[in-house]
């Protein structure tokens, strides 16, 4: 016995219970989960998948600045379904998340695994001796003996994916954000996450004579009968198990994570997809490193560990796709609108604050534009902004060879050809209007993003802020809000600005807070704006840098008219900042000129 | 937001300066920043703060030294984890630095935000624990130059692991971990394996340092460090009902003085004067606390309320009494390896979060304590998410707990004006049921 492993048996009756309920369910949350030892018991292991719906109770028995996982686990196995638990102390979240369980919870069986970080030959002797104490533990709670052939059983052969794939990197993922993943990207997805077994050898003949061995037992010879370890056959699997478990391929937690390059750039991979969420710091490190590898196609995307975040992912997953897909679906839907129309082009951008469309001549001549605020209704807009830049252009909907939608809104336009993300549709309207641009800083209400571009004006790479609203114009609006003023006056009176005012958060409830106190002190209002210019233009020079992002620079977006905030992002990123009087229009443009490449290369 | 320095204001205005030249000019931040730790070494020596106690000035200088000697010297330094033993680099001559103590004089200079948005422009997640994303900050920026050894363990927290891994990717240094079973040494199996892993790491700093170590040395580092864990378990009951006369910053000291400088011959000279200054101390009849993890010495109106007051005084820390256990020692200096192994194993860090909650509670009932803080530094998921469970194992036994959030050294993760509500509040609640007892 290890005193660092703990376990929590009941009575007999209650098991008697939870067997009626369907027998031995043990639920794991790390790919070091000893599911075939478990298996050779008898029971059958879950992942705690804790897709659940708020966290409330884990906030109240632990703390909001936990991962979103661990929150779930909590939330999720102090559900009365979940009798029998193992958990590893894989990181810092899982333990804390182990401690509050045992206080908090009812089970039949709980107990805490201690992995190693390292995996070398102390280790794995170790790691074999709390093996060897979990099977004890659960022999003796389940009052079953331990059967090879069933352990062997549950083995699954280490079989990598080598036809077209995308590989999901990270911290775990539920089942609906693999889903996710392949709809929005368009390919299988290959599931690397942290919690994703990932052994690399199979059991040697060895055991499985021992299995044989084993079965032969069963017709009257008593080495695999009876309560307990059946010695020597428990013995020799631990003797093999305990490496194979310990050396798989290793999650970012281990000491040594040389091979995890494997993971990047095998046969069949097209893309790679980073998986974070907040307060797990794992995998934005290995994001970190492994955006150094130009070679390799990768987006990072981040949720809060259930599937009610995912929405938000949809612009980057399915932007990630058209880079990947390289021919991109304008050109598929230009194919079947062949010999239609008269050679003009639409794009539309239904975004969070207004709609604008635009038309080009088959020359790539814009025609007409038109902006409208996007109101409460997003398709009574667009379909506004549709028929004004028609009449404006003077032409009819019979005279558009094809009509591209992008924007938050872009799925629900009426009568559309094809749509495509705002990533992609922003970084060509981007290059139309400033070719020589190579980063597109583009902070609007709803979000910010950061694209990094080539001299054609494809995506080399962009970043997008996560849901919060930290740096974006939503975070302006409320400061201008807690300044009681209005927008237009708080951009103009930040420009007088005298003293430098530090604003250390970007959160924009601390930043209220921070706000709230400089008012309190009598700090001029023209400094206290200017800080806040300062401190939005310090968010976004960090995801300037996460793209490699280089000069030179076109700010786009609502934003882009806060003059405070352009000069102060020209002092940060040390190169001018450009802005244009059609920024506004980028991603209507940029739709309507993808439509006119696709019909011109279709 | 006006702030209060570590152990007096070091340079107002040093923050923009150095967030302006970080990237242009690394080598001159870094003398900078030199600069303006010698300034406050040479201050605290010539001119010690007078009101605090004898100890807590010790402390002072001892951690002032920490940062100058690394920054003066970094060739000769060695970047380690907080509960690292240290006596085989202090017995081979070399500086152990941390994140924790470059990262607290920084944030003392105004400095960290820029800091922090080098490493997060490097990709290091907003919700790291901010000690080591400043740490990260200075390595990526080369405001500090690389050190010829990084060595870091398990405990207390994933960081350890993570920064420390990117550093040697970002420094081309070798870098040694420690794994610490989640056990305890009276697990044998367990106490060799650290120790072992600690000979392991002697090697490599004999191999980066080109110096042999000397035995005999580390034997008595070791000696010391257990007379020192010693004295503080003498001087915890001394506490009691005594004027501490200290601050959150003094606080912070003491931590990194028995642990970074733990076993030189000057943390044990401090841990004696410590006992004999609280044998000699005033009566104290405010309100006593214990706080759990590194006090935010740097916000004024969170550290003022206990600033050498008489009404309200941090009376003790498990940042200080983590390695002071009830019991004596298994193992002595001549088994130095084992000694530091058990001393890492029994840490109440390491382990389940109700190791460190008994910690707490055993504080709280030796020095008379009215309360509990579980202060939770940003990015510190051991703390986080046993915070409440803390809570609630202090308040069973009679010990009101507040949970306060906040950062241990980024003014950006603080809300201030709240979490000064907050810990004023539960003050005056503490004296409210003190006056009502």
């Amino acid at each position: 016995m290890t005193p660092n492993s703990v376990s929590v048996e009941r009575s007999t009756g209650d098991r008697v219970e939870a067997r009626r309920d369907g027998g031995h369910v043990v639920y794991y949350a790390c790919k070091y989960t000893p599911v075939e030892l478990l298996a050779g018991f008898g029971a059958r292991s879950e992942l705690a998948e804790a897709d659940v719906s708020s966290f409330d109770e884990a906030d109240r028995l632990a703390h909001p600045n936990l991962c979103g996982y661990g929150k779930g686990l909590i939330e999720r196995l102090l559900r009365d379904d979940v009798r029998e638990v193992v958990l590893i102390t894989c990181c810092d979240v899982i333990k804390r998340a182990y401690d509050v369980l045992r206080e908090q919870g009812d089970f039949d069986f709980i107990y805490l695994l201690d992995l190693p970080h390292k995996r070398g030959e102390a280790e794995r002797r170790l790691f074999r001796a709390r093996l060897a104490d979990l099977a004890d533990r659960y022999a003796e709670y389940s009052g079953r003996s331990f059967d090879v052939g069933a352990a062997l059983a549950a083995f699954e052969p280490p079989v990598r994916s080598t036809g077209d794939h995308v590989t999901l990197l990270g911290a775990h993922a539920t089942r609906a954000l693999l889903d996710n993943v392949g709809e929005g990207v368009g390919y299988p997805v290959e599931n690397g996450t942290c919690t994703e077994r990932h052994l690399l050898v199979t059991p040697p003949p060895e055991l499985a004579r021992a299995a044989s061995e084993g079965d032969c037992s069963a017709c009257g010879d008593d080495a695999g009968a009876g309560v307990g370890r059946a010695g020597g056959t428990l013995d020799t699997f631990l003797d093999w198990y305990a490496g194979a478990l310990l050396n798989q391929m290793p999650c970012m937690r281990m000491d040594d994570v040389s091979q995890r390059a494997k993971l990047h750039g095998g046969k069949g991979q097209r893309g790679v997809i980073y998986h974070t969420m907040k307060f797990c710091d794992y995998y934005g490190f290995e994001y970190a490193l492994a955006t150094k590898e130009e070679d390799l196609p990768m987006v990072k995307i981040e949720t809060d560990g259930t599937s009610q975040s995912l929405g938000q992912l949809r612009t980057r997953l399915e932007a990630f796709g058209e880079t990947l897909h390289g021919a991109d679906v304008a050109r598929e839907a230009a194919g079947s609108r062949e010999g239609l129309g008269r050679g003009y082009v639409m794009g539309v951008d239904s975004g969070s604050t207004s709609t604008d469309a635009a038309i080009m001549d088959e020359r790539g001549n814009l025609v007409a534009t038109v902006i409208l605020p996007t109101g409460a209704k997003a398709t009574e807009s667009a379909r506004r902004a549709k028929a004004e830049v028609l009449e404006k252009a003077g032409l009819r909907e019979e005279d558009m060879a094809l009509k591209v939608s992008t924007g938050y809104g872009r799925d629900n336009i009426p009568d559309m050809d094809t749509a495509i993300t705002e990533i992609t549709c922003h970084a060509k309207g981007a290059h139309f209007l400033m070719p020589e641009a190579r980063t597109i800083i583009d902070i609007g209400g709803q979000d910010s993003k950061v694209i990094h571009l080539d001299d054609r004006g494809n995506v080399l790479n962009f970043v997008m802020n996560d849901k919060c609203a930290a740096g974006t114009g939503r975070f302006m609006e409320m400061m201008a809000r807690t300044l009681e003023m209005s927008l237009e006056d708080f951009c103009r009176t930040g420009l007088e600005w005298k003293h430098e005012v530090k604003i250390s958060s970007m959160c924009t409830v601390f930043a209220e807070s921070e706000v709230v106190s400089l008012v309190a002190e009598d700090t001029p209002t023209p400094d206290i704006i200017h800080g806040l210019c300062e401190s939005v233009a310090r968010k976004t020079a960090t995801l300037a840098r996460r793209v490699n992002g280089e000069a030179p620079y076109l700010m786009t977006g609502g934003v882009a008219n806060n003059a405070g905030v352009v000069q102060a992002l020209t002092n940060v990123l040390g190169a001018p900042v450009a802005t244009h009087e059609d920024s506004q229009l980028c991603g209507a443009i940029g739709a309507a000129l993808l439509g006119l490449e696709s019909l011109q290369q279709g | 937001m006006a702030e209060q320095s570590l152990g007096g204001r070091i340079l107002d205005g040093y923050g923009d300066l150095i967030a302006q030249h970080i990237d242009d000019a690394p080598e001159g931040v870094r003398q900078a920043l030199s600069v303006a730790f010698n300034v406050e070494r040479a201050k605290v020596t010539i001119l010690p703060e007078l009101k605090v106690h004898p100890f807590s000035r010790d402390a002072a200088s001892i951690a002032l030294r920490s940062v100058t000697d690394a920054l003066n010297d970094f060739g000769s330094s060695v970047v380690t984890s907080i509960f690292l033993p240290s006596e085989m680099f202090l017995s081979m001559g070399v500086h152990p630095v941390t994140a924790e103590a470059l990262s607290g004089f920084v944030t003392a200079a105004h400095a960290e935000t820029g800091f922090v948005g080098e490493a997060e422009g490097m990709g290091v997640p907003e919700t790291y624990c901010s000690f080591h994303k400043v740490l990260m900050g200075l390595a990526t920026s080369g405001v500090l130059p690389a050190p010829r050894l990084l060595a870091s363990c398990s405990v207390p927290c994933d960081a350890n692991n993570l920064s420390f891994k990117a550093l040697s990717h970002v420094w081309g240094t070798p870098h040694v971990y420690v794994d610490v079973p989640y056990s305890t040494a009276d697990d044998a199996a367990a106490v060799s394996y650290v120790a072992d892993q600690l000979r392991s790491l002697a090697h490599a700093a004999e191999r980066a340092y080109g110096t042999d170590l000397d035995e005999e040395e580390l034997r008595r580092h070791v000696a010391n460090s257990q007379e020192t864990l010693a004295s503080l378990r003498r001087s915890l009951p001394l506490r009691r009902g005594h004027f501490m006369r200290s601050d959150m910053g003094n606080e912070m000291q003491l931590a990194l003085a028995t642990h970074l400088w733990l076993g030189t011959d000057d943390t044990l000279r401090m841990a004696r004067h410590m006992e004999r200054d609280l044998a000699d101390a005033q009566d104290f009849d405010g309100v006593s606390i214990v706080w759990g993890h590194i006090p935010p010495f740097f916000l004024r109106s969170i550290a003022e309320p206990t600033s050498q007051s008489r009404d309200a005084q941090i009376i003790a820390t498990d940042m200080l009494y983590d390695q002071v256990g009830p019991d004596e020692p298994r193992y002595d200096a001549d088994h130095p390896f084992e000694a530091m192994a058990e001393r890492l194993l029994d840490d109440c860090f390491n382990g389940p979060a109700t190791r460190r909650a008994d910690r707490l509670c055993s504080l709280a009932r030796q020095t008379g304590a009215d309360g509990a803080v579980v202060f939770v530094h940003w990015g510190c998921k051991e703390t986080a998410g046993a915070a409440q469970l803390m809570r609630r194992q202090l308040e069973s036994q009679g010990f009101p707990t507040l949970v306060l959030d906040g950062d241990g050294c980024d003014r950006g993760n603080c809300m201030e004006g709240q979490m000064s509500t907050r810990f004023s509040a539960f003050l005056e609640m503490l004296r409210a049921r003190r006056e009502a007892a």
